[in-house]
């Protein structure tokens, strides 16, 4: 296992095609650590600058630390502390140095020792091993999904909803922290509740309110593992819309020359539900002057230039209520769904369209290079979470040497395969990668996923010979049968 | 189809067996078939290209339904499938209560595509089947038609017409997925099979005969029109005196093995010895034998009394055997004939003792414009055609003589039965129009006779006047100017056209909406959907729990059963009155009444439809006097029709509607909060096109739960008992009372909870 | 049978109660004894006061109805042998009337006045009064009406009702009479018939081997079918119907509507048609003057072309938008 994620650093680190797929890979990326681990106290925080970020519907934290070794000899492991219900809801963890950009390789992988404890770590591996008494900044950054709780849990049908968030005002670390703030975003300055504790310093009271911006801090040092709960609940009407599963299916089709994408959603709105039944006339009404509503109306989902014939359907057919425009410059997708999706309501749905190769795919010798977006999906202003994502590129027939590499962090791929497929006149059946990952937000839309496989002409002759014998075989056979007749 | 055709140019190799060119022939044949076939397909695929392939109406539903089904659980669950997600709290024996063979059709063909790994949906197998049989039943009419003349124009002739017929096109278009999508090609070619094997006399067509006499009987309830029309046609050809071993042997052969066939269907099972739908089959299978010993004796004694004597017992017997059928009719030992059937003959009957049967549009007698609409000339050429199957009346023209006067006198009386009729007047009307053309299509004239020839003609004329029809007593000459045959050709091509546009027009305008889906034209021309049926539908699937039950008018419960896939109180297999009258009370009835019969069959949600706001006409209140009729047939003390009228015997739903109207569910879930959508005194409904009163109903015992986007579907939810035991009507207008005072500071004690 | 209400009068017991009981006892019983005599009893409007009148307890069953030919009240003709089957059968099986109810007539030329009185306009009517006093007496005094609105009725119907209406009391099951008389004719009839086709075989036998009646009887029958006359037998649809102005509408409007005569034009229309395609496809060619059949070609030829063009013409008038035409109806 440590063989695997080591050598997948390597590789990313030469940003080349990585994850030789042949090989079984890990369920997820996890480092076993004997279960009486305690992260061992080698550096500490000298600055700490912690940013909670609610204007989307998920929370997104970032956490510039200042870090400094303080043990003798040099280290490469900063441990970053999570609560165990936390490392459900957490994703999308990404390390970089804030000093130089050109800092690249951080790994980022769960701690794996005591499943029981309530804390869990993600271990970070700095690229170089930091010397005794350097100091380096990190910008740690990620989210969490299922974060934000309606409160209260059901409205009218035209009030208002507010999002509860829990969160600690001492930025959970494994180090003694000798000072640090942290600051909340807010999507309003419509904040009615929230938790105010003692002032350090000049200021008396935490936290000062900017506007729709909250901060906590400067504190003092705080020791490792301080921790200080704070409510905050705030004004945000907008849907919370969470994709609990998505499948996204590539096909690839070197004959047609397209790339064909179909996308299954189920989409939940995990907003305030109803505390009356849906009332029609309001909402035809409240249809005229548009107001914010926590309901969701509409998804816009921009895909690459060049996409064309989309489609929007569901369990019973088509969903005529979709526009697409295509042109030169942009290609959008605007789908309504049947109905305004309100909290606790669902809808899933399947959307799909077709691409030319010449975007995605890039040839040398029998090897091609496809390189597509991992996710694509709504781009919508409060934002969208994904809980399950599964990511199924279908080959050619025969295809083989499937290698992949993604810039999503990859702390979020939780595994990968790649085994065969039959479709429209398979024989052998066509190769298919199988990428599966968890806990992704839409802030993820542009990282791209390339694949690299080879492909030889005969497997490319394959299918139409196939066809070919097999049609002249059954005229023969009842040209046969015919004269057996007479 | 390429394939199927090329298959049958062995047969028609035999067909056309002269001429050197034979072959060029053939491969023309070939190709025209192709061609029509693709035509048939073809101008049943407008609902797909301006809607989606999507199923139709309401009885596809269950049968995609039930397909999907027999796809996922295999043949044997299929086979006896229970069904607990219908006719709540009873169920339903599906399996034991279906025709099964529409399912298995297209689950062998979805089967078959899947080994050869084309990953086609079941769904388009479903919508796409019909088409697909309408160019086999094309060919089917063509191989019948070859039987009937040696005309080898005829046949193409009705294969042209049976390909683009309005009659079989309303049936057949792509999604209507019903059981009628193939049950006219296996009738047509079950009868192709019946004439051939009369013809020949062969037990092997005989056999063939019967196979796909059991397939139709596993596909239709229509095969009753085969199981009288053939006997029938025997019985004709005895009453002729043609009387003959083929007769004898194609009979027997269908009858024995064909209800052996028809047996295996749990279905039928042993209707064909039980009913009297079946009896004439059976009464005529015995009389043959009487028939055939009788003739055998004959042929061995010859003895002119004798003869008389045994003819005499014959009748004897025959009348017997009748009196003894009706005894036991009568004795109640053979099922008298079911409702359905038995409206054909009285045709009053349904509308006083089943008023479900009645209430359906599709068992309404016919009217002419309907028979010109859906045959166009083909209904003139018709009659034309039966005459000159009278030239020669050979056996096989008997039973189109026969199958016509009762195809004609059964799309009288039922609207549907038309599709039975079609392929008769098809066959027909290409007998007439192709002789006509051969008559005036030959280009080398004959020339003028002399005059000495016609006393000869006269004779012949005498001598034939007895046996054959009068018009064909002369010789043909044919046409001698070219004019003549210019005008009636040029003519005969012009009716064809317009046919050719006819059919079309018929089809795009009248049979090709997917009534789930309504289109309308917005003011600039393009074209708008309504599609609320399936907003609401969705709804219902995706936010209410898996076992809700819901409550319905029998029209919609097998598309809440396909589309919404929750369980029904009733749906559009009527097989319980009773039931269907227990919801119509329920509709029909106050709250207060209602309430307990929703609760005992533990109703979750009420669906309505309501047309009022855009005008759409086939709406729940349109339907209502139905319910009411049908609960009055079983409560005629609680549910009286006449009461719905007002005094002055009017139904009217504005502010004269009559008191049990206005407190009627249907009603008030109907006009629940509409009037607020108007400005006060606007309230109106577009179907009724009346002013609406703006005090709208209130509603105790439900609440509004959806409405979708035009308001046709309205979804209701049955409140739970009050949980401090108030009845509903105290509680429901406590709260109201309460809305009104404190709708204002309802927020502020919510913020203190919330801490 | 006299002396029958006599002796139940004596029979009863005095006092108060029967002081006010006697009367409308000797009612029951005097209507009673008429009714054994012949049920249903004609009424006239004092009878039907009388009996009627509350107190009263015993159930009447009347049925107001218009029996002569001036009113044309054809459901009153056809209902009243049910009626009288009904009347007759019950008292037959109750004749010392433990179910206390009369049967009673009131025809419109006797009961005038009653009728006036309850502002009657259509016949017929059935009311059943019920006893308001006694052991069946109900709260309502006034008397529960049955409608005729689903067409003709069947005694056995009405029976049911009434039974529905009268529980725990004994309800004699409906007898009919069989009609000896009409079987004795049907079978001597259908004997002669037999007898007679059997004497006259000879000159039938030709006719029925005729293949031209066969095909004249059998296009009749096709055409009358195809041209809609069972949706008129069934759907009892007018003749002809007067437009507003004096003058008459052949055509009824709209596609699931037709007249009479509107079905009769179609089928002779139709009938013209295939009569021209038969003697154009059948005729024409075994003429064998040329001039003639030239004639004859261009003639039918014509007929057919007209004729096909009005039919479309008519067509247009049942289904406005129906776009195709043919000169010279345009």
């Amino acid at each position: 296992m440590k063989f695997t994620a080591i050598a997948g650093a390597c590789l990313s680190l030469l940003s080349s095609v990585a994850a030789d797929a042949n090989i079984t890979a890990p369920s997820s990326s996890k480092v076993a650590l004997p279960s009486t681990f305690k992260p061992p106290q080698v550096f500490k925080n000298a600055n700490l600058v912690h940013v909670v970020s609610l204007e989307k519907n998920f929370a997104k934290e970032s956490i510039n630390v200042l870090i400094e070794n303080v043990s003798p000899e040099p280290q490469d492991e900063y441990f970053l502390p999570f609560t165990s219900e936390q490392m459900e809801k957490v994703g999308g963890i990404e390390v970089k140095d804030r000093k130089s950009a050109d800092v690249v390789g951080f790994t980022v992988e769960a701690v794996e020792f005591d499943p029981l404890s309530d804390t869990q770590y993600y271990r970070i591996r700095l690229p170089a091993p930091l010397s005794p008494k350097s100091q380096q900044t990190l910008g740690i950054s990620f989210h969490y999904l299922r974060a934000l709780s309606p409160l209260p849990a059901a409205i009218e049908q035209a009030d208002k909803q507010y999002l509860l968030y829990a969160f600690s005002a001492y930025c959970p670390s494994a180090y003694p922290t000798l000072k640090q703030k942290t600051e909340v975003k807010l999507p309003s300055a419509d904040i009615p509740d929230y938790t105010t504790i003692a002032g350090s310093g000049d200021v008396k009271e935490f936290p000062v309110k900017q506007g729709s911006k909250l901060i906590y801090g400067p504190f003092p040092e705080v020791p490792a593992g301080a921790v200080s709960a704070i409510k905050v609940r705030f004004e945000s009407t907008k849907p919370v819309t969470h994709v609990s599963h998505l499948e996204r299916d590539i096909e690839v089709s070197h004959w047609g020359g397209n790339v064909a994408f179909e996308e299954r959603y189920t989409l939940f709105n995990h907003g305030a539900n109803l505390s009356a039944q849906f009332n029609r006339v309001k909402w035809a009404q409240s249809q005229y002057f548009n107001p914010q509503t926590y309901a969701l109306k509409e998804m816009k989902i921009p895909l690459r230039v060049g996409s064309k014939d989309a489609y929007f359907t569901d369990v019973i057919g088509n969903v005529s209520t979709s526009r697409f425009r295509s042109n030169k410059r942009e290609a959008v997708l605007e789908l309504k769904p049947r109905y305004p999706v309100f909290g606790g309501w669902k809808y899933p749905f399947t959307i799909g369209w077709n691409a030319d190769t010449k975007f995605f795919l890039k040839k040398s010798a029998s090897n091609y290079l496809l390189n597509v977006p991992l996710l694509e999906g709504p781009k919508q202003a409060e934002g969208v979470e994904y809980g399950q994502v599964q990511v199924r590129v279908l080959l050619p027939e025969g295809a083989d040497n499937v290698k992949f590499y993604t810039t999503a962090p990859e702390s979020s791929i939780t595994g990968h395969s790649v085994d065969l497929e039959r479709t429209y006149l398979d024989t052998v059946g066509r190769t298919v990668l199988t990428i599966k990952a968890r806990n992704l937000v839409d802030d993820f839309r542009d990282r791209e996923l390339i694949v690299s496989y080879d492909y030889s002409t005969m497997a490319g002759l394959r299918k139409p010979l196939i066809i070919f014998s097999s049609m002249i075989s059954i005229f023969v056979g009842i040209w046969a049968i015919s004269k057996v007749d007479l | 189809m390429a394939v199927a055709t090329d298959a049958s140019s062995a047969p028609m190799e035999l067909l056309v067996s002269v001429g050197k060119n034979q072959s060029t022939k053939t491969l023309l044949r070939v190709l025209i078939l192709c061609f029509i076939a693709a035509a048939a397909v073809a101008s049943r695929l407008f609902s797909v290209i301006r809607f989606e392939s999507i199923i139709h109406e309401f009885d596809p539903w269950f049968n995609f339904r039930a397909t999907k089904y027999l796809v996922a659980h295999g043949f044997y669950d299929f086979w006896n499938w229970f069904d607990d997600r219908t006719w709540h709290p009873l169920g339903r024996v599906t399996g034991g209560t279906l025709y099964p063979g529409l399912m298995v059709t297209s689950g062998a063909i979805y089967h078959a595509l899947r080994a050869l790994t084309v990953p086609v949906d079941i769904r388009n197998i479903c919508v796409l089947l019909a088409p697909a049989f309408s160019g086999l039943t094309a060919f089917a009419a063509y191989l019948l038609t070859n039987e009937m003349t040696t005309s080898s124009s005829a046949g193409l002739l009705a294969a042209a017409f049976m390909g683009i017929t309005p009659g079989y096109i309303s049936r057949s278009v792509a999604g209507s997925y019903d059981n009628e999508a193939i049950a006219i090609f296996l009738l047509v070619y079950t009868f192709y099979l019946w004439i051939k094997a009369l013809k020949v006399g062969s037990v092997m067509w005989g056999a063939l005969c019967a196979l796909f006499y059991g397939y139709m009987v596993a596909s239709w309830g229509g095969y009753a029109f085969i199981t009288c029309l053939i006997p029938l046609h025997a019985f004709v050809l005895v009453c002729m005196g043609r009387f003959s071993n083929r007769l004898y042997v194609a009979y027997n052969t269908w009858y024995a093995l064909g209800t052996l066939a028809s047996m295996q269907i749990p279905f039928v099972g042993f209707a064909p010895v039980s009913t009297s739908e079946h009896m004439p089959a059976l009464g005529i299978f015995g009389f043959l034998q009487l028939v055939a010993f009788l003739e055998y004796v004959r042929s061995a004694v010859p003895s002119r009394q004798f003869q008389t004597f045994l003819y005499v017992g014959l009748g004897g017997v025959f009348g017997v055997a009748l009196l003894g059928l009706v005894g036991l009719t009568t004795g109640g030992y053979i099922a008298p004939w079911s409702g359905r059937f038995y409206s054909l003959w009285d045709t009053s009957y349904a509308k006083i003792h089943i008023p479900i049967i009645a209430s359906v549009s599709e068992h309404q007698p016919t009217a002419w414009p309907a028979f010109f609409f859906d045959l166009n000339m083909l209904i003139w050429l018709f009659p034309a055609g039966v005459y000159m199957c009278f030239q020669k009346l050979e056996d096989e023209h008997v039973f189109v003589i026969v199958y016509a006067l009762f195809g004609s006198y059964f799309a009288g009386v039922m609207v549907r039965l038309m599709l039975t009729l079609t392929p008769v007047v098809c066959v027909a009307a290409a007998i007439a129009a192709s002789q006509l053309l051969d008559t005036y299509l030959v280009y080398k004239s004959p020339v003028a006779p002399e005059a000495k020839e016609e006393e000869v003609t006269d004779g012949t004329a005498k001598k034939s006047k007895q046996s054959a029809l009068r018009s064909t007593s002369q010789p043909v000459v044919g046409i001698y100017t070219l004019i003549s045959k210019g005008f009636i050709a040029g003519a005969m091509t012009l009716f064809l056209l317009i046919f050719v546009q006819h059919c079309t027009w018929v089809t795009s305008n009248a049979y090709s909406s997917p009534s789930v889906v309504l289109a309308s034209r917005m003011p600039d021309g393009s074209q708008h959907i309504i599609d609320d049926y399936r907003e609401a539908y969705q709804w219902l699937r995706q936010n209410t729990k898996e076992d809700a039950k819901i409550m319905s008018w029998w029209d919609y419960g097998y598309q809440i059963g396909g589309m919404a896939d929750r369980p029904t109180l009733v749906d559009n297999n009527t097989w319980n009155n009773t039931h269907i009258a227990t919801v119509g009370k329920a509709m029909s009835s106050r709250e207060e009444v209602s309430y307990p019969i929703m609760r005992q069959h533990e109703v979750d949600y009420v669906l309505v439809v309501f047309g009022g706001l855009l005008g759409y006409s086939g709406d729940d209140i349109n339907k209502f006097l139905w319910m009411v009729r049908i609960a009055e047939g079983i409560w005629p003390d609680e549910v009286k029709e006449r009461d719905y009228f007002t005094p002055r015997g009017e139904y009217r739903v504005d502010s004269e509607a009559s008191e049990t109207m206005k407190n009627s569910l249907m009603y008030k879930m109907s006009y629940y909060n509409y009037c607020s959508l108007f400005p006060p005194g606007q309230a109106q409904d577009r179907v009724r096109g009346v002013r609406l009163p703006d005090q709208g109903p209130v509603l105790n015992t439900l609440e509004e739960a959806y409405t979708s986007e035009n308001w046709i579907i309205r979804i209701y939810k049955v409140k739970d008992l009050d949980n401090v035991g108030r009845d509903h009507a105290l509680a429901a207008s406590f709260d109201r009372g309460n809305k009104k005072k404190k709708a204002g500071k309802k927020r502020g004690p919510r913020v203190l909870r919330a801490e | 049978m006299r002396w029958l209400p006599a002796l139940l009068s004596f029979a009863l017991p005095f006092g108060a109660l029967a002081a006010k009981k006697s009367p409308s006892v000797d009612r029951f019983q005097e209507f009673h004894t008429k009714a054994v005599a012949s049920s249903p009893i004609k009424l006239a409007d004092n009878s039907y006061k009388k009996l009627t009148s509350a107190p009263r307890d015993h159930s009447v069953a009347v049925l107001l109805t218009a029996l002569d030919a001036r009113y044309g009240c054809q459901l009153c003709g056809e209902f009243q042998p049910e009626w009288d089957v009904l009347g007759k059968s019950w008292v037959r099986g109750d004749k010392k009337g433990e179910s206390r109810i009369i049967f009673g007539t009131l025809d419109f030329a006797d009961g005038r006045d009653t009728f006036l009185s309850l502002g009657l306009q259509t016949a017929p009517v059935l009311l059943l009064f019920q006893p308001t006093t006694g052991p069946h007496a109900v709260p309502a005094a006034d008397p529960i009406r049955y409608d005729f609105t689903s067409g003709p009725q069947s005694a056995e119907t009405v029976y049911a009702w009434i039974a529905r209406h009268l529980p725990d009391r004994p309800h004699p099951p409906i007898y009919r009479p069989v009609n000896y008389v009409g079987w004795v004719v049907t079978i001597v009839s259908v004997l002669g018939i037999a007898g007679a086709l059997f004497k006259l075989s000879p000159w039938i036998l030709p006719v029925l081997q005729n293949r031209n009646v066969w095909a004249g009887l059998s296009l009749i029958g096709i055409l009358l079918f195809t041209s809609g006359h069972m949706f008129n037998q069934i759907r009892k649809v007018p003749y002809v119907s007067g437009n507003g102005k004096g003058g008459i509408t052949y055509f009824a409007g709209g596609f699931q509507s037709q007249f009479g005569l509107e079905t009769q034009i179609v089928a002779f229309i139709y009938g013209l048609l295939s009569f021209a395609a038969i003697s154009l496809a059948i005729k024409a060619p075994r003429t064998r003057d040329t001039k003639l059949q030239q004639i004859m070609v261009i003639g039918w030829g014509l007929v057919m072309v007209i004729t096909y063009s009005f039919l479309m013409s008519i067509f247009r008038i049942k289904n406005g938008g129906y776009p195709f035409k043919l000169p010279p109806f345009m």
